[in-house]
Protein backbone atom coordinates (compact mmCIF):
# COMPACT_ATOMS: atom_id res chain seq x y z
CA UNK A 1 0.00 0.00 0.00
CA UNK A 2 2.62 2.46 1.02
CA UNK A 3 4.88 1.84 -2.06
CA UNK A 4 2.30 1.50 -4.10
CA UNK A 5 1.15 4.76 -2.91
CA UNK A 6 5.11 5.82 -3.34
CA UNK A 7 5.16 4.92 -6.89
CA UNK A 8 1.98 6.50 -7.85
CA UNK A 9 3.37 10.03 -6.31
CA UNK A 10 6.57 9.22 -8.22
CA UNK A 11 4.86 8.76 -11.93
CA UNK A 12 2.57 12.03 -10.36
CA UNK A 13 5.82 14.35 -10.39
CA UNK A 14 7.00 12.34 -13.79
CA UNK A 15 3.52 13.41 -15.21
CA UNK A 16 3.82 16.87 -13.98
CA UNK A 17 7.22 17.73 -14.87
CA UNK A 18 6.86 16.49 -18.57
CA UNK A 19 3.89 18.75 -18.93
CA UNK A 20 5.19 21.32 -17.07
CA UNK A 21 8.48 20.71 -19.78
CA UNK A 22 6.89 20.87 -22.62
CA UNK A 23 4.94 23.78 -21.78
CA UNK A 24 8.28 25.75 -20.91
CA UNK A 25 9.72 24.80 -23.74
CA UNK A 26 7.11 26.07 -26.97
CA UNK A 27 7.44 29.62 -24.94
CA UNK A 28 11.28 28.88 -24.81
CA UNK A 29 11.02 28.33 -28.84
CA UNK A 30 9.27 31.47 -29.05
CA UNK A 31 11.66 33.69 -27.71
CA UNK A 32 14.76 31.84 -29.01
CA UNK A 33 12.86 32.57 -32.50
CA UNK A 34 12.52 36.37 -31.53
CA UNK A 35 16.39 36.47 -30.24
CA UNK A 36 17.46 34.71 -33.80
CA UNK A 37 15.68 37.20 -36.13
CA UNK A 38 16.69 40.01 -33.60
CA UNK A 39 20.68 39.29 -34.12
CA UNK A 40 20.19 38.75 -37.85
CA UNK A 41 18.30 42.05 -38.11
CA UNK A 42 20.24 44.36 -35.83
CA UNK A 43 23.45 44.96 -37.94
CA UNK A 44 21.29 46.47 -40.20
CA UNK A 45 19.64 48.97 -38.27
CA UNK A 46 23.32 50.28 -37.20
CA UNK A 47 24.27 50.56 -41.08
CA UNK A 48 20.76 52.05 -42.18
CA UNK A 49 18.78 54.75 -39.60
CA UNK A 50 15.32 53.11 -38.48
CA UNK A 51 13.49 55.93 -40.91
CA UNK A 52 15.11 55.02 -44.19
CA UNK A 53 14.05 51.38 -43.53
CA UNK A 54 10.88 52.07 -42.65
CA UNK A 55 9.65 54.62 -44.55
CA UNK A 56 12.24 54.31 -47.56
CA UNK A 57 10.06 54.01 -50.86
CA UNK A 58 12.28 52.26 -52.92
CA UNK A 59 13.34 48.24 -52.04
CA UNK A 60 16.48 47.80 -54.31
CA UNK A 61 18.69 45.68 -52.15
CA UNK A 62 21.19 44.53 -55.08
CA UNK A 63 21.49 47.96 -56.81
CA UNK A 64 24.40 50.21 -56.37
CA UNK A 65 24.06 52.28 -53.58
CA UNK A 66 21.31 49.42 -52.41
CA UNK A 67 18.48 50.83 -50.77
CA UNK A 68 16.51 49.31 -48.27
CA UNK A 69 13.29 50.89 -48.02
CA UNK A 70 10.47 48.88 -46.82
CA UNK A 71 7.28 50.91 -46.92
CA UNK A 72 6.56 49.37 -50.32
CA UNK A 73 6.72 45.89 -48.93
CA UNK A 74 4.79 47.17 -45.83
CA UNK A 75 2.02 48.68 -48.08
CA UNK A 76 1.91 45.51 -50.37
CA UNK A 77 1.36 43.19 -47.26
CA UNK A 78 -1.27 45.94 -46.65
CA UNK A 79 -3.19 46.22 -49.21
CA UNK A 80 -3.25 42.58 -49.55
CA UNK A 81 -4.01 42.09 -45.77
CA UNK A 82 -6.62 44.09 -46.11
CA UNK A 83 -8.68 43.14 -48.93
CA UNK A 84 -8.66 39.83 -47.70
CA UNK A 85 -10.39 40.82 -44.31
CA UNK A 86 -12.87 43.16 -46.41
CA UNK A 87 -13.68 39.59 -48.40
CA UNK A 88 -13.14 37.52 -45.91
CA UNK A 89 -14.89 39.04 -42.56
CA UNK A 90 -18.08 39.32 -43.80
CA UNK A 91 -18.55 35.99 -45.85
CA UNK A 92 -17.04 34.36 -42.70
CA UNK A 93 -19.37 35.79 -40.62
CA UNK A 94 -22.34 35.37 -42.77
CA UNK A 95 -21.51 31.41 -43.06
CA UNK A 96 -20.95 31.55 -39.02
CA UNK A 97 -24.36 33.35 -38.89
CA UNK A 98 -25.87 30.80 -41.17
CA UNK A 99 -24.22 27.73 -39.59
CA UNK A 100 -25.72 28.55 -36.57
CA UNK A 101 -28.63 30.11 -36.46
CA UNK A 102 -30.50 29.42 -39.70
CA UNK A 103 -29.10 25.88 -41.12
CA UNK A 104 -31.22 23.10 -40.06
CA UNK A 105 -28.97 20.98 -37.68
CA UNK A 106 -28.21 18.58 -40.86
CA UNK A 107 -27.22 21.24 -43.09
CA UNK A 108 -24.50 22.52 -40.29
CA UNK A 109 -23.09 18.62 -40.02
CA UNK A 110 -22.22 19.23 -43.61
CA UNK A 111 -21.28 22.59 -43.77
CA UNK A 112 -18.23 22.60 -41.46
CA UNK A 113 -16.31 20.08 -41.92
CA UNK A 114 -16.62 21.30 -46.07
CA UNK A 115 -15.79 24.95 -44.95
CA UNK A 116 -12.61 23.51 -43.11
CA UNK A 117 -11.69 21.41 -46.01
CA UNK A 118 -10.28 24.95 -47.60
CA UNK A 119 -8.03 24.84 -44.56
CA UNK A 120 -6.57 21.20 -45.90
CA UNK A 121 -5.59 22.75 -49.55
CA UNK A 122 -1.76 23.36 -49.75
CA UNK A 123 -1.43 26.94 -50.27
CA UNK A 124 1.10 26.21 -53.50
CA UNK A 125 -2.29 24.42 -54.91
CA UNK A 126 -4.19 28.13 -54.25
CA UNK A 127 -1.39 29.78 -55.71
CA UNK A 128 -1.63 27.63 -58.94
CA UNK A 129 -5.30 28.10 -58.73
CA UNK A 130 -4.93 32.01 -58.48
CA UNK A 131 -1.70 31.96 -60.94
CA UNK A 132 -3.51 29.78 -63.74
CA UNK A 133 -7.56 30.04 -63.93
CA UNK A 134 -8.45 33.19 -61.68
CA UNK A 135 -5.80 35.66 -62.32
CA UNK A 136 -5.96 35.52 -66.16
CA UNK A 137 -9.61 35.07 -66.01
CA UNK A 138 -9.99 38.08 -63.52
CA UNK A 139 -7.54 40.39 -66.12
CA UNK A 140 -9.73 39.51 -68.93
CA UNK A 141 -13.51 40.25 -66.90
CA UNK A 142 -11.84 43.71 -65.14
CA UNK A 143 -10.08 44.91 -67.95
CA UNK A 144 -6.72 45.04 -66.02
CA UNK A 145 -3.21 45.43 -67.56
CA UNK A 146 -1.69 41.86 -66.04
CA UNK A 147 -3.37 38.43 -64.25
CA UNK A 148 -1.20 39.27 -61.16
CA UNK A 149 -2.17 42.02 -58.57
CA UNK A 150 -3.03 42.40 -55.22
CA UNK A 151 -6.74 41.62 -54.60
CA UNK A 152 -6.20 38.47 -56.28
CA UNK A 153 -4.07 37.47 -53.32
CA UNK A 154 -6.82 38.59 -51.10
CA UNK A 155 -9.29 36.40 -52.45
CA UNK A 156 -7.26 33.61 -52.30
CA UNK A 157 -6.49 34.94 -48.97
CA UNK A 158 -9.62 34.91 -47.75
CA UNK A 159 -10.48 31.52 -48.52
CA UNK A 160 -7.73 29.94 -46.81
CA UNK A 161 -8.43 32.39 -43.47
CA UNK A 162 -12.22 31.41 -43.97
CA UNK A 163 -12.48 28.19 -42.12
CA UNK A 164 -10.63 30.11 -39.14
CA UNK A 165 -12.52 32.95 -38.70
CA UNK A 166 -16.48 30.66 -39.45
CA UNK A 167 -15.14 28.51 -36.80
CA UNK A 168 -14.55 31.02 -34.36
CA UNK A 169 -17.42 33.42 -34.99
CA UNK A 170 -19.43 30.20 -34.77
CA UNK A 171 -18.26 29.41 -31.66
CA UNK A 172 -18.92 32.74 -30.26
CA UNK A 173 -22.40 33.17 -31.39
CA UNK A 174 -23.14 29.94 -29.52
CA UNK A 175 -21.86 31.10 -26.43
CA UNK A 176 -24.62 33.39 -26.94
CA UNK A 177 -27.42 32.11 -24.69
CA UNK A 178 -30.71 31.48 -25.53
CA UNK A 179 -32.73 33.22 -23.44
CA UNK A 180 -31.06 36.38 -24.83
CA UNK A 181 -32.69 35.29 -28.03
CA UNK A 182 -35.83 34.57 -25.91
CA UNK A 183 -36.33 37.78 -24.80
CA UNK A 184 -35.73 39.16 -28.10
CA UNK A 185 -38.30 37.45 -29.43
CA UNK A 186 -40.88 38.02 -26.98
CA UNK A 187 -40.05 41.44 -27.44
CA UNK A 188 -41.94 41.60 -30.61
CA UNK A 189 -38.36 40.98 -33.00
CA UNK A 190 -38.30 39.00 -35.99
CA UNK A 191 -35.71 36.20 -36.16
CA UNK A 192 -33.23 38.29 -38.21
CA UNK A 193 -33.35 41.11 -36.18
CA UNK A 194 -32.56 39.37 -33.08
CA UNK A 195 -29.64 38.05 -35.02
CA UNK A 196 -28.36 41.51 -35.65
CA UNK A 197 -29.68 43.62 -33.18
CA UNK A 198 -28.73 41.09 -30.26
CA UNK A 199 -26.39 37.88 -31.28
CA UNK A 200 -23.73 39.13 -33.32
CA UNK A 201 -23.30 42.43 -30.90
CA UNK A 202 -23.38 39.75 -27.68
CA UNK A 203 -20.89 37.73 -29.49
CA UNK A 204 -18.79 40.86 -30.79
CA UNK A 205 -15.62 40.04 -29.36
CA UNK A 206 -15.42 36.64 -30.57
CA UNK A 207 -15.90 37.88 -33.95
CA UNK A 208 -13.09 40.43 -33.27
CA UNK A 209 -10.79 38.16 -32.65
CA UNK A 210 -12.02 35.72 -35.45
CA UNK A 211 -11.13 38.60 -37.75
CA UNK A 212 -8.07 39.31 -36.33
CA UNK A 213 -6.85 35.54 -36.23
CA UNK A 214 -7.42 35.31 -39.84
CA UNK A 215 -5.46 38.35 -40.11
CA UNK A 216 -2.94 36.78 -38.87
CA UNK A 217 -3.16 34.17 -41.22
CA UNK A 218 -3.22 36.32 -44.08
CA UNK A 219 -0.27 38.43 -43.55
CA UNK A 220 1.90 35.59 -42.64
CA UNK A 221 0.71 33.81 -45.90
CA UNK A 222 3.68 33.27 -48.69
CA UNK A 223 3.43 31.11 -50.89
CA UNK A 224 -0.05 32.20 -52.18
CA UNK A 225 1.33 35.67 -52.77
CA UNK A 226 4.47 35.17 -54.09
CA UNK A 227 2.51 33.18 -57.25
CA UNK A 228 -0.44 35.43 -57.83
CA UNK A 229 0.58 39.29 -56.71
CA UNK A 230 2.88 39.82 -58.98
CA UNK A 231 5.99 40.69 -56.72
CA UNK A 232 6.84 44.40 -58.11
CA UNK A 233 7.67 46.61 -54.96
CA UNK A 234 6.26 49.21 -55.93
CA UNK A 235 3.84 51.49 -53.68
CA UNK A 236 0.40 50.66 -54.22
CA UNK A 237 -2.40 53.99 -54.60
CA UNK A 238 -5.23 54.02 -54.38
CA UNK A 239 -7.94 51.79 -55.12
CA UNK A 240 -6.54 51.19 -58.05
CA UNK A 241 -3.29 49.53 -56.25
CA UNK A 242 -5.72 46.28 -55.73
CA UNK A 243 -5.30 45.39 -59.04
CA UNK A 244 -1.78 46.38 -60.10
CA UNK A 245 0.88 44.06 -58.65
CA UNK A 246 2.58 44.25 -55.24
CA UNK A 247 4.91 42.40 -53.31
CA UNK A 248 4.86 41.69 -49.73
CA UNK A 249 6.93 41.26 -46.72
CA UNK A 250 6.92 37.46 -46.82
CA UNK A 251 7.20 37.18 -50.81
CA UNK A 252 10.40 39.09 -50.81
CA UNK A 253 11.49 37.22 -48.21
CA UNK A 254 10.52 33.87 -49.33
CA UNK A 255 12.58 35.01 -53.28
CA UNK A 256 15.32 36.53 -52.18
CA UNK A 257 16.71 35.05 -49.40
CA UNK A 258 18.30 32.42 -51.61
CA UNK A 259 19.75 35.31 -53.48
CA UNK A 260 21.01 37.44 -50.90
CA UNK A 261 24.81 36.90 -49.85
CA UNK A 262 25.62 35.30 -46.03
CA UNK A 263 25.37 38.30 -43.37
CA UNK A 264 25.45 41.08 -46.38
CA UNK A 265 23.00 43.70 -46.00
CA UNK A 266 20.53 42.67 -47.81
CA UNK A 267 20.78 39.82 -45.48
CA UNK A 268 20.39 41.33 -42.75
CA UNK A 269 17.75 43.50 -44.17
CA UNK A 270 15.47 40.30 -44.81
CA UNK A 271 15.71 39.54 -41.34
CA UNK A 272 14.57 42.97 -40.41
CA UNK A 273 11.24 42.28 -42.68
CA UNK A 274 10.79 38.93 -40.67
CA UNK A 275 11.25 40.73 -37.75
CA UNK A 276 8.71 43.10 -38.19
CA UNK A 277 6.59 40.14 -39.50
CA UNK A 278 6.96 38.25 -36.22
CA UNK A 279 6.12 41.63 -33.98
CA UNK A 280 2.41 42.71 -36.56
CA UNK A 281 0.96 38.62 -36.21
CA UNK A 282 2.20 39.22 -32.25
CA UNK A 283 -0.02 41.68 -31.54
CA UNK A 284 -2.56 40.66 -33.77
CA UNK A 285 -2.38 37.15 -32.18
CA UNK A 286 -2.24 38.77 -28.70
CA UNK A 287 -4.91 41.14 -29.48
CA UNK A 288 -7.16 38.17 -30.42
CA UNK A 289 -6.27 35.94 -27.52
CA UNK A 290 -7.44 38.89 -24.76
CA UNK A 291 -10.84 39.42 -26.91
CA UNK A 292 -10.88 35.82 -26.99
CA UNK A 293 -11.26 35.19 -23.49
CA UNK A 294 -13.13 38.71 -22.66
CA UNK A 295 -15.81 36.79 -25.22
CA UNK A 296 -15.58 33.79 -22.74
CA UNK A 297 -16.75 35.98 -20.15
CA UNK A 298 -19.78 36.56 -21.42
CA UNK A 299 -20.99 33.63 -21.76
CA UNK A 300 -22.79 33.75 -18.04
CA UNK B 1 -71.34 35.13 -7.90
CA UNK B 2 -69.12 31.85 -9.66
CA UNK B 3 -70.05 30.43 -12.87
CA UNK B 4 -68.97 26.45 -13.41
CA UNK B 5 -67.68 25.95 -16.97
CA UNK B 6 -70.42 23.96 -18.75
CA UNK B 7 -67.21 22.18 -20.42
CA UNK B 8 -66.07 20.12 -17.51
CA UNK B 9 -68.51 20.73 -14.49
CA UNK B 10 -66.48 17.98 -12.47
CA UNK B 11 -63.11 20.79 -12.11
CA UNK B 12 -63.58 23.94 -10.28
CA UNK B 13 -62.95 26.35 -12.50
CA UNK B 14 -64.70 29.49 -12.61
CA UNK B 15 -65.03 32.19 -15.24
CA UNK B 16 -63.99 35.35 -13.43
CA UNK B 17 -66.49 38.30 -13.38
CA UNK B 18 -65.63 41.59 -15.50
CA UNK B 19 -64.13 41.72 -18.50
CA UNK B 20 -61.92 38.93 -20.31
CA UNK B 21 -60.23 39.14 -22.97
CA UNK B 22 -57.78 36.44 -23.07
CA UNK B 23 -58.97 32.60 -22.85
CA UNK B 24 -58.17 29.49 -23.64
CA UNK B 25 -60.41 26.46 -24.87
CA UNK B 26 -59.43 23.44 -24.62
CA UNK B 27 -56.02 24.27 -24.98
CA UNK B 28 -53.27 20.96 -25.43
CA UNK B 29 -49.29 21.55 -25.89
CA UNK B 30 -46.59 18.45 -26.36
CA UNK B 31 -42.96 18.15 -26.75
CA UNK B 32 -42.54 15.93 -29.05
CA UNK B 33 -44.84 12.80 -27.61
CA UNK B 34 -44.83 13.96 -24.30
CA UNK B 35 -48.24 16.04 -23.77
CA UNK B 36 -47.43 18.85 -21.48
CA UNK B 37 -51.01 20.92 -20.92
CA UNK B 38 -53.79 19.09 -21.22
CA UNK B 39 -57.36 20.24 -22.36
CA UNK B 40 -56.76 23.47 -20.55
CA UNK B 41 -59.73 25.79 -20.57
CA UNK B 42 -59.51 29.21 -18.40
CA UNK B 43 -60.76 32.81 -18.66
CA UNK B 44 -58.42 35.43 -17.69
CA UNK B 45 -59.89 38.85 -16.23
CA UNK B 46 -58.34 42.13 -17.27
CA UNK B 47 -56.07 44.53 -15.21
CA UNK B 48 -55.73 42.14 -12.90
CA UNK B 49 -53.32 39.34 -11.50
CA UNK B 50 -53.88 36.01 -11.93
CA UNK B 51 -51.46 33.34 -10.49
CA UNK B 52 -50.37 30.27 -11.94
CA UNK B 53 -49.43 27.35 -9.28
CA UNK B 54 -48.38 23.56 -8.98
CA UNK B 55 -45.41 21.51 -8.50
CA UNK B 56 -42.50 21.76 -11.08
CA UNK B 57 -43.19 19.75 -14.36
CA UNK B 58 -47.07 20.28 -13.98
CA UNK B 59 -46.91 22.14 -16.99
CA UNK B 60 -47.79 26.20 -15.72
CA UNK B 61 -44.77 27.44 -17.56
CA UNK B 62 -45.61 25.48 -20.99
CA UNK B 63 -48.75 27.13 -20.59
CA UNK B 64 -47.72 30.26 -20.20
CA UNK B 65 -45.27 29.95 -23.11
CA UNK B 66 -48.73 29.42 -24.93
CA UNK B 67 -49.76 32.85 -24.40
CA UNK B 68 -47.36 34.75 -26.44
CA UNK B 69 -46.70 31.77 -28.57
CA UNK B 70 -42.73 31.59 -27.76
CA UNK B 71 -43.08 27.50 -27.65
CA UNK B 72 -42.65 28.14 -31.17
CA UNK B 73 -39.27 28.95 -30.91
CA UNK B 74 -38.71 25.44 -29.31
CA UNK B 75 -38.09 22.90 -31.92
CA UNK B 76 -40.79 19.81 -31.82
CA UNK B 77 -43.69 21.40 -29.69
CA UNK B 78 -46.94 20.91 -31.12
CA UNK B 79 -50.20 23.06 -29.84
CA UNK B 80 -53.89 22.01 -30.31
CA UNK B 81 -57.09 23.90 -28.96
CA UNK B 82 -57.71 27.56 -29.19
CA UNK B 83 -56.02 30.70 -27.39
CA UNK B 84 -58.15 33.31 -27.50
CA UNK B 85 -57.46 37.11 -27.44
CA UNK B 86 -60.12 39.72 -28.10
CA UNK B 87 -61.81 36.62 -29.72
CA UNK B 88 -59.43 36.06 -31.91
CA UNK B 89 -57.47 32.81 -32.00
CA UNK B 90 -53.84 33.40 -31.84
CA UNK B 91 -53.00 30.35 -33.65
CA UNK B 92 -54.90 31.06 -36.98
CA UNK B 93 -52.63 30.70 -39.54
CA UNK B 94 -53.08 34.64 -40.26
CA UNK B 95 -51.95 35.71 -36.65
CA UNK B 96 -49.07 37.99 -36.55
CA UNK B 97 -46.90 36.42 -34.26
CA UNK B 98 -44.46 39.86 -34.04
CA UNK B 99 -47.70 42.18 -32.99
CA UNK B 100 -48.81 39.00 -30.71
CA UNK B 101 -45.58 39.63 -29.03
CA UNK B 102 -46.06 43.33 -28.53
CA UNK B 103 -49.40 42.66 -27.16
CA UNK B 104 -48.78 39.82 -25.19
CA UNK B 105 -45.27 40.51 -23.28
CA UNK B 106 -42.99 37.98 -21.39
CA UNK B 107 -41.42 38.30 -18.08
CA UNK B 108 -38.99 35.51 -17.51
CA UNK B 109 -37.02 33.61 -14.78
CA UNK B 110 -33.75 34.60 -15.18
CA UNK B 111 -33.18 38.31 -15.71
CA UNK B 112 -31.40 39.08 -19.10
CA UNK B 113 -30.02 42.15 -20.23
CA UNK B 114 -29.24 42.52 -23.60
CA UNK B 115 -25.80 43.32 -23.41
CA UNK B 116 -26.12 46.95 -24.45
CA UNK B 117 -26.45 50.37 -22.36
CA UNK B 118 -29.55 50.58 -20.08
CA UNK B 119 -31.11 53.08 -22.23
CA UNK B 120 -30.64 50.68 -25.43
CA UNK B 121 -32.16 47.59 -23.54
CA UNK B 122 -35.52 49.71 -22.98
CA UNK B 123 -35.49 51.58 -26.22
CA UNK B 124 -34.98 48.36 -28.20
CA UNK B 125 -38.58 47.32 -28.30
CA UNK B 126 -39.89 50.73 -29.42
CA UNK B 127 -36.27 50.77 -31.79
CA UNK B 128 -37.50 47.48 -33.53
CA UNK B 129 -41.42 48.23 -34.24
CA UNK B 130 -39.79 51.96 -35.74
CA UNK B 131 -39.77 54.71 -33.34
CA UNK B 132 -36.85 56.87 -34.47
CA UNK B 133 -37.07 59.93 -32.57
CA UNK B 134 -34.84 60.65 -30.06
CA UNK B 135 -36.96 62.94 -27.92
CA UNK B 136 -39.72 60.37 -27.81
CA UNK B 137 -37.98 57.30 -27.13
CA UNK B 138 -36.36 59.41 -24.09
CA UNK B 139 -40.08 60.00 -22.92
CA UNK B 140 -40.56 56.14 -23.20
CA UNK B 141 -37.77 55.11 -21.51
CA UNK B 142 -38.45 57.44 -18.44
CA UNK B 143 -42.14 56.39 -18.63
CA UNK B 144 -41.54 52.61 -18.51
CA UNK B 145 -38.62 52.77 -15.95
CA UNK B 146 -40.47 54.73 -13.62
CA UNK B 147 -43.23 52.38 -14.29
CA UNK B 148 -40.82 49.45 -13.42
CA UNK B 149 -39.73 51.43 -10.05
CA UNK B 150 -35.73 51.26 -11.48
CA UNK B 151 -35.69 55.18 -12.65
CA UNK B 152 -34.13 56.71 -9.32
CA UNK B 153 -31.79 54.01 -9.37
CA UNK B 154 -30.30 54.20 -13.13
CA UNK B 155 -31.43 57.85 -13.95
CA UNK B 156 -27.28 59.15 -13.78
CA UNK B 157 -25.98 55.91 -15.92
CA UNK B 158 -28.62 54.87 -18.73
CA UNK B 159 -25.81 54.99 -20.63
CA UNK B 160 -23.82 52.36 -19.07
CA UNK B 161 -23.71 48.61 -19.52
CA UNK B 162 -27.26 46.93 -18.14
CA UNK B 163 -25.09 43.51 -17.15
CA UNK B 164 -24.07 45.89 -14.39
CA UNK B 165 -26.83 46.11 -12.37
CA UNK B 166 -27.81 43.96 -9.33
CA UNK B 167 -30.22 40.73 -10.03
CA UNK B 168 -33.05 42.47 -8.81
CA UNK B 169 -32.27 45.68 -10.67
CA UNK B 170 -31.81 43.56 -13.89
CA UNK B 171 -35.40 41.83 -13.50
CA UNK B 172 -36.82 45.35 -12.99
CA UNK B 173 -35.10 46.76 -16.01
CA UNK B 174 -36.53 43.64 -17.80
CA UNK B 175 -40.27 44.52 -16.79
CA UNK B 176 -39.39 48.03 -18.07
CA UNK B 177 -38.18 46.62 -21.25
CA UNK B 178 -41.68 44.82 -21.81
CA UNK B 179 -43.29 47.78 -20.67
CA UNK B 180 -41.65 50.12 -23.29
CA UNK B 181 -43.48 48.48 -25.97
CA UNK B 182 -47.09 48.78 -24.00
CA UNK B 183 -48.16 45.57 -24.11
CA UNK B 184 -51.61 45.00 -23.06
CA UNK B 185 -50.56 41.60 -21.03
CA UNK B 186 -47.70 40.88 -18.97
CA UNK B 187 -46.93 37.53 -18.73
CA UNK B 188 -44.32 36.45 -15.76
CA UNK B 189 -42.39 33.39 -15.60
CA UNK B 190 -40.98 32.52 -12.53
CA UNK B 191 -40.36 36.46 -12.49
CA UNK B 192 -39.01 36.40 -8.91
CA UNK B 193 -37.28 32.63 -8.52
CA UNK B 194 -33.44 34.03 -9.41
CA UNK B 195 -34.07 37.24 -6.49
CA UNK B 196 -33.34 37.55 -3.19
CA UNK B 197 -36.48 38.16 -0.88
CA UNK B 198 -35.78 42.31 -1.03
CA UNK B 199 -35.69 42.05 -4.31
CA UNK B 200 -38.74 40.12 -4.35
CA UNK B 201 -40.58 42.41 -2.24
CA UNK B 202 -39.93 45.12 -5.12
CA UNK B 203 -41.51 43.26 -7.84
CA UNK B 204 -43.89 41.96 -5.90
CA UNK B 205 -44.79 45.73 -4.80
CA UNK B 206 -44.57 46.37 -8.73
CA UNK B 207 -46.92 43.85 -9.77
CA UNK B 208 -49.33 45.43 -7.75
CA UNK B 209 -49.33 48.62 -9.09
CA UNK B 210 -48.82 47.67 -12.68
CA UNK B 211 -51.97 45.60 -11.81
CA UNK B 212 -54.02 49.43 -12.53
CA UNK B 213 -52.93 49.03 -16.49
CA UNK B 214 -52.02 45.92 -17.45
CA UNK B 215 -53.17 42.36 -17.19
CA UNK B 216 -50.62 39.87 -15.63
CA UNK B 217 -49.99 36.20 -15.45
CA UNK B 218 -47.76 35.29 -13.31
CA UNK B 219 -46.40 31.48 -12.65
CA UNK B 220 -45.15 30.83 -9.58
CA UNK B 221 -43.65 28.22 -7.51
CA UNK B 222 -43.73 30.48 -4.08
CA UNK B 223 -47.33 29.94 -2.94
CA UNK B 224 -47.02 32.74 -0.74
CA UNK B 225 -46.30 35.22 -3.26
CA UNK B 226 -49.44 33.63 -5.15
CA UNK B 227 -51.42 34.56 -2.00
CA UNK B 228 -49.62 37.87 -1.71
CA UNK B 229 -49.96 39.03 -5.05
CA UNK B 230 -52.57 37.71 -6.98
CA UNK B 231 -56.58 37.75 -7.25
CA UNK B 232 -57.33 34.62 -8.79
CA UNK B 233 -55.13 31.33 -8.82
CA UNK B 234 -55.15 28.03 -10.67
CA UNK B 235 -53.82 24.98 -9.69
CA UNK B 236 -51.94 22.93 -12.08
CA UNK B 237 -51.17 19.43 -11.56
CA UNK B 238 -49.56 17.18 -14.24
CA UNK B 239 -50.46 19.16 -17.23
CA UNK B 240 -54.27 19.52 -16.14
CA UNK B 241 -55.76 22.64 -14.73
CA UNK B 242 -57.32 21.21 -11.33
CA UNK B 243 -58.83 24.41 -9.74
CA UNK B 244 -59.18 28.04 -10.75
CA UNK B 245 -60.62 30.38 -8.36
CA UNK B 246 -60.17 33.46 -6.36
CA UNK B 247 -56.92 33.40 -4.86
CA UNK B 248 -59.11 33.51 -1.20
CA UNK B 249 -61.06 30.47 -2.19
CA UNK B 250 -57.85 28.43 -3.20
CA UNK B 251 -55.98 28.90 -0.51
CA UNK B 252 -58.65 29.00 2.24
CA UNK B 253 -61.51 27.03 0.87
CA UNK B 254 -59.86 24.84 -1.91
CA UNK B 255 -62.60 22.77 -3.44
CA UNK B 256 -60.48 19.87 -4.87
CA UNK B 257 -58.76 17.59 -2.32
CA UNK B 258 -55.29 17.54 -4.40
CA UNK B 259 -55.37 21.69 -4.35
CA UNK B 260 -55.95 21.46 -0.51
CA UNK B 261 -52.79 18.73 -0.59
CA UNK B 262 -51.08 21.39 -2.14
CA UNK B 263 -51.49 24.66 -0.79
CA UNK B 264 -51.30 23.49 2.87
CA UNK B 265 -47.69 22.16 1.85
CA UNK B 266 -48.56 18.53 1.77
CA UNK B 267 -46.47 17.84 -1.40
CA UNK B 268 -45.03 19.71 -4.00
Amino acid sequence: MHVKGRAIATWEWFVESAIRLAGILAIIFVLLIFAFLLRNALPIFRQVPVGNLLGGRFWRPTSEPAQFGMLPLLLGSLYVTLGALLIAVPLGLSCAVFASEVAPARLREVLKPLIELLAAIPSVVYGFLGLLLLGPWLANVLNLPVGQFAALGSLLLALMALPMIVSIAEDAIRAVPVALRHNSLALGATRWQTIIKVVVPAARSGIIAASLLGVGRAIGETMTVLMVTGNAAVIPQGLVGFFRPVRTMTATIAAEMGESAYQSSHYYALFAIGLMLFIITFVTNTLADVLVRRAGGVKT
Amino acid sequence: MVILLATDEAKNIIRPEGEIRLETIDLDMFYDDFQAVKQISIAIPSRRITALIGPSGCGKSSFLRCLNRMNDVIEGTRVQGKVLLDGEDIYSPDTDVVQLRRRVGMVFQTPNPFPMSIYDNIAYGPRLHGVRDRTQLDEIVEKSLRSAAIWDEVKDKLHQSATDLSGGQQQRLCIARVLAVEPEIVLMDEPCSALDPTATFRIEELMTELMENYTIIIVTHNMYQASRVSQYTGFFLMGELIEYDHTVRIFENPQDQRTDDYVRGRFG
